[in-house]
């Protein structure tokens, strides 16, 4: 008998507020990737004494936008904390943070989001909604950096220290332990993901924006947590392993201790920490230089008219409204900019709505896909250069997913109108979109160039069709005996005719030659 | 009266919480020292707590009076100036392990 | 040209405004001063003589070419060295501060050299203005000018020295729970502790930041009214300072005897109520000298009686608890990793590094710290720190009634006279137990005043009158009024 394991997974989503203009409690730059050490700092986040917090509107604002996301409940007023310890990242040796306790909440509490599970529910043949409790939303500081100046913490004699990113604002979410599969805890990542963007607070893209801890637990045993999970894509990873570590465990009746581990990206496996985090007494209490903001009803009602279209009514309106199936729906709006590209490329050629979308989502991602894979390449070879760490950076800046490609919404949308109108096949146009990918012309561009416009015309097909026979001829005998032999012939002539007649005609045309033979 | 015992081992603990490396000699002095001082602060203890609407100790701020989201650089010159232990920008501190 | 030397502000500003004498040569005598008397009484860390006197001559050329000057033009002021001046060193007379130069000024600082006040130097103070005595400074301590074998008082020992001694025209000092009036009393000047939120505390380098404020100590209450309306208001680098400006405008160039005879039309309403439990609490001369103290109001017309308040058993207790609580974290950040002292960390494990670095805190310091991580400790937080809030709440609760009944509350400033120096260091709790009289004000919020009120054998006694918040006018004018009728101060002690 299969013992079936309970398995219990929660999840501590940071969020960096990209869209601020200023820190969390000081007016500088929120932007402080590329920048050099210890430029982006003030005597506030660098914690000089003598300063004083001073609380960004916008960042509270934006923070209750993703609470209201989320459905969670807003207080009437919002209190600050301080999470006292020791670390050399820490200007100040404390954390202004929030907490949830003696009757105070943080932006956020008791919220839930529901999400379709990978699985399929037996009895409907419906994908299986599922709902994940978000436990709270709270409002946090970042650290600054620490850096090795050989790459490792092990081998240096000092660490250097980076506080440009001291004080930026951090949105803290926490959900319930209510996943049970690393699969739906990447759905999950990616509506949360989606949502972030639909509310344009954090632009996912750059490095280090998201970041994601995870609690997991097998059969009612301890917790472990595992943190330094570089990206969204590796959890569902960390997670699998450490689901069959415990497991594994589990069967040599070894127990499952309580502890922190770190994920090895490299290696992908979960490990001890090189220095032991001893248990923390963060001896919380409220910060006295911020004082409570009333936040009142009026707060909840001023971002609710704030926040955008979220991504599930986007979807909802995608598939009622375009026509466009779920499945095309989800992956567009799991990726803001591609459902942008999609509706801005709609508002150019409205003719149709699906075509486009499809062209989005299967081939244009391919080639997304690509300019990622070779970008993450070049900076793996950067990043291992000796001071690569600030180039490859800088070229982790650019953010967003399309940057890497050189067309737009008017190349998709020129490209859907050819297809749509039969001016070029499908075949050609998957080409040209491979290739405009990287030079940036418009379709009607390389058309004139290459002439690859579609044969529509019998007479030329025919023609091409009667070369192809003369040079083909063990081909056309075969064909007596061989149906797919038309195939081939079909595909000479595409060659000869560089792909540009209608496959449907000149297949037509070559199986009527051959049996006229 | 809660009579409150404190060893060496205790100011150890808490001085390390702190951060702060204690001679001997300290500890010998200051554990009774502490000891006097956190049982006069066991009065607290002691008082008859009515109620209050406890809430309205600390200030409060409208939301609508918090900074606005403007960014307004400082010339960092003038901070690293008070640190001379810098490399390429970074400020050098003990090693971590 | 004769001593200026027991000039008030007022009179400073009036004889630079006036030509009587120049700002440099008001100056030069101060600094003088500094140089014959400094020895013997230390009130000073820093002295800065170029920069006072190159201040000076600016002032100067000012007048000369009709220009608009400040309200404290050419007035000497001597900063606690926990206020942050820009370019000149900060040491909160701790040897982690030690080459600290901020790179910024305070707000009060900016507002005094708006002004046109002229700072002299840096004071001394108990370490990170944790003590009454000004022993716990790590650059000696500062001597009483009216006996210099007997303590200053503290924290702000060293500013209210440096005016007793005609060192400085006014000075700015920080009270977290007595820490102005304190030394104001042992020293017999006027020191005053604003309603939390008056003024900013930007650049107040913190050590309880729910208690403290900076405020002004001076020879005369008129001075040191002058000085908060300098610095007074809201800052936006400070969110918890509350928008009241101090009292209207046209008080601004008004001469002390007009505000005293607008003054009088007004006395015959006050109500004064006597807390009970501090008086009988001081030695007998103090007890005495209050009672005179308030006979002089009653005979003025004031309607007096005596009051008690229930919670100030538990004042002292909550006071120490919360600002120990709010110290161990406040003081977490000296680390020396981006300021400090000279200790380099190269082949040092951080924890290491950070606990020897820290290792140079005095044992007041230490302590202070210690006990602040073990009242905030998972498990003593409700048992201390939340109880210590309640009675503030209960405090505020009960004072806000006796308002409703009593225009200002009059006390002693401390229950005991000026001590021997090494008397009660030993004992740590001791030092704390003479606060009793002063630790109310800050953890209500409510602003207080200490004014001399007379001697005992050499040694000075200090009148402390509270009010309501923000009502700092009715301090003002019940300091004036009794100042005038009781007429202590005659004469400064000579010193050398």
């Amino acid at each position: 008998m299969l013992a079936i394991t309970a398995i219990k997974i929660g999840l501590e989503i940071h969020c960096q507020l990209t869209h601020l203009q200023s820190k969390l409690f000081c007016p500088c730059y929120s932007d402080y990737r590329g920048k050099t050490a210890n430029t982006n700092v003030c005597p506030i986040c660098y914690g000089l004494p003598g300063t004083l917090p001073l609380l960004n509107q916008r960042a509270i604002e934006s923070a209750g936008m993703i609470s209201l996301a989320l459905g969670c409940q807003i207080p009437q007023n919002l209190v600050f904390y301080r999470k006292n310890y020791f670390y050399p990242d820490l200007p100040k040796n404390f954390q202004l943070t929030q907490y949830n306790a003696y009757g105070i909440t943080s932006i956020g509490v008791d919220g839930k989001l529901y999400y379709y599970g990978d699985d399929i529910d037996g009895g409907t043949g419906n994908v299986r909604s599922k709902t994940a409790r978000i436990r709270r939303v709270q409002i946090e500081e970042d650290p600054g950096r620490l850096v090795y100046e050989n790459g490792n913490m092990d081998t240096s004699f000092y660490t250097l220290i980076d506080y440009n990113r001291a004080g930026i604002c951090l949105v803290e979410i926490v959900t319930e332990p209510d996943f049970t599969d690393p699969k739906d805890v990447r759905i999950f990542l990616n509506k949360i993901t989606s949502i972030i963007e639909h509310l344009e607070v954090c632009n996912t893209n750059l490095e280090g924006a998201v970041r994601c801890d995870v609690n997991v637990s097998i059969d009612s045993g301890k917790r472990v947590e595992i943190k330094n999970i570089g990206s969204f894509k590796e959890v569902e990873k960390a997670i699998t392993y450490e689901i069959a570590r415990q497991k594994t465990m589990s069967l040599h009746n070894i127990e499952v201790k309580s502890e922190t581990r770190h994920w090895d990206d490299a290696r992908k496996v979960t490990k001890q920490p090189r220095t032991k985090e001893e248990e923390q007494d963060y001896r919380y209490f409220p910060e006295p230089d911020i004082p409570t903001v009333i936040l009142g009803n009026e707060f909840v009602s001023l971002i609710k008219t704030k926040i955008p279209e979220l991504p599930d009514a986007r979807k909802t309106r995608f598939i009622t409204y375009y026509n466009l199936s779920e499945h095309v729906s989800q992956v567009l709006i799991d990726n803001k900019d591609l459902a942008d590209l999609f509706e801005s490329a709609v508002e150019i050629y409205s003719h149709s709505p699906k075509e486009i979308a499809n062209w989005i989502v299967t081939d244009l991602i391919g080639s997304i896909n690509d300019a990622n894979a070779k970008k993450h390449e070049l900076n793996e070879r950067r990043g291992n250069k000796e001071g690569g760490q600030e180039e490859k950076e800088e070229a982790d800046r650019s953010g967003s997913l399309l940057s890497e490609l050189k067309i737009g919404s008017k190349h998709i949308a020129e490209l859907a109108k050819l297809v749509d109108q039969n001016i070029i096949n499908r075949n050609t146009a998957k080409s040209i979109l491979s290739r405009i990918v990287n030079t940036g012309e418009m379709p009607s561009q390389v058309i004139e160039k290459t002439d690859t416009t579609k044969i529509n015309d019998k007479k030329v097909i025919s023609e091409a069709v009667e070369s192809i026979f003369n040079s083909e001829k063990s081909a056309v005998k075969d064909a007596k005996q061989n149906p797919n032999a038309a195939n081939f012939l079909l595909g000479k002539v595409m060659q000869l005719t560089k792909g540009r007649v209608d496959p449907g005609i000149t297949l037509n045309l070559i199986k009527a030659k051959l049996d006229m033979k | 009266m809660t009579g409150m015992v404190f060893a060496k081992e205790d100011i150890k603990h808490l001085g390390w919480l702190s951060r702060i490396e204690l001679t001997d000699n300290e500890l010998e002095k200051f554990t009774s020292q502490i000891e006097e001082i956190i049982g006069y602060m066991n009065k607290l203890d002691t008082i008859p707590l009515f109620e209050i609407d406890e809430g309205q100790i600390g200030l409060e701020k409208k939301f609508s009076e918090l900074r606005r989201d403007f960014a307004n650089p400082f010339n960092c010159d003038t901070l690293n100036s008070s640190n001379n232990r810098k490399k390429e920008g970074f400020v050098k501190g003990p090693r971590m392990v | 040209m004769p001593s200026l030397l027991h000039l008030n502000a007022q009179q400073v500003g009036q004889g630079i405004k006036n030509g009587y004498f120049s700002a440099q040569e008001y100056i030069s005598q101060i600094l003088e001063r500094i140089q014959k008397v400094d020895d013997k009484i230390n009130a000073f860390i820093t002295v800065d003589n170029d920069g006072a006197l190159r201040q000076a001559s600016l002032i100067d050329k000012k007048v000369r070419s009709g220009e608009k000057i400040g309200t404290l033009a050419g007035v000497a002021v001597s900063i606690k060295d926990n206020i942050c001046t820009q370019g000149l060193k900060t040491t909160c007379a701790s040897k982690l501060l030690k080459e600290y130069v901020p790179p910024y000024d305070a707000t009060v600082v900016n507002r005094l050299k708006n002004s046109d006040a002229i700072i002299v130097g840096k004071s001394n103070l108990d370490e990170f203005a944790m003590g009454s005595t000004t022993e716990f400074s790590r650059y000696g301590p500062t001597c009483n000018p009216w006996n210099i074998n007997y303590v200053v008082g503290g924290s702000s020992g060293g500013s209210a020295a440096s005016v007793a001694a005609l060192e400085c025209t006014v000075s700015l000092g920080s009270d977290t729970g007595g820490s102005i009036r304190c030394p104001a009393s042992f020293c017999s000047v006027v020191g005053l502790k604003p309603t939390y939120g008056r003024i900013s505390r930007f650049g107040l380098i913190s050590y309880a930041n729910s208690l403290e404020q900076i405020g002004p100590i001076g020879k005369t209450v008129f001075d040191v009214r002058m000085v908060m309306n300098a610095i007074a208001g809201i800052d936006e680098n400070d969110p918890t300072t509350i928008a009241t400006a101090i009292s209207s405008a046209e008080e601004e160039g008004e001469g002390e005897e007009q505000h005293l005879q607008n003054n009088d039309k007004n006395k015959k309403n006050i109500r004064v109520g006597l807390i009970k439990e501090l008086v009988e609490g001081s030695e007998p001369v103090i007890s005495k000298c209050i009672y005179s103290a308030m006979d002089i109001f009653a005979k003025s017309g004031c309607k007096c009686e005596e009051i008690s308040i229930r919670s100030v058993d538990y004042a002292l207790a909550s006071y120490y608890t919360i600002a120990m609580a709010e110290a161990s974290s406040n003081l977490a950040r000296f680390d020396n990793i981006r300021y400090g002292f000279d200790f380099n960390p190269d082949g040092y494990e951080w924890n290491t590094y950070f606990a020897k670095v820290r290792s140079n805190f005095g044992d007041e310091v230490k302590r202070r710290i210690i006990i602040g991580s073990y009242v905030l400790s998972s498990g003593y937080y409700g048992k201390y720190y939340l109880k210590a809030q309640k009675v503030r709440a209960m405090l505020k609760h009960e004072l806000k009634s006796l308002f409703k009944k009593y225009d200002i509350l009059i006390a002693p400033t401390m229950p005991v006279l000026p001590f021997t120096c090494g008397e009660k260091i030993k004992d740590p709790l001791k030092v704390y137990l003479i606060d009793i009289d002063t630790v109310i004000a800050n953890l209500t919020g409510i602003p207080a005043i200490s004014i001399p009120a007379g001697f005992s054998n050499g040694l000075p006694m200090g009148l402390q009158i509270m009010a309501d918040e923000l009502q700092e006018q009715t301090l003002f004018n019940t300091a004036l009024l009794f100042e005038k009728i009781a007429n202590i101060m005659t004469e400064y002690p000579e010193l050398c």
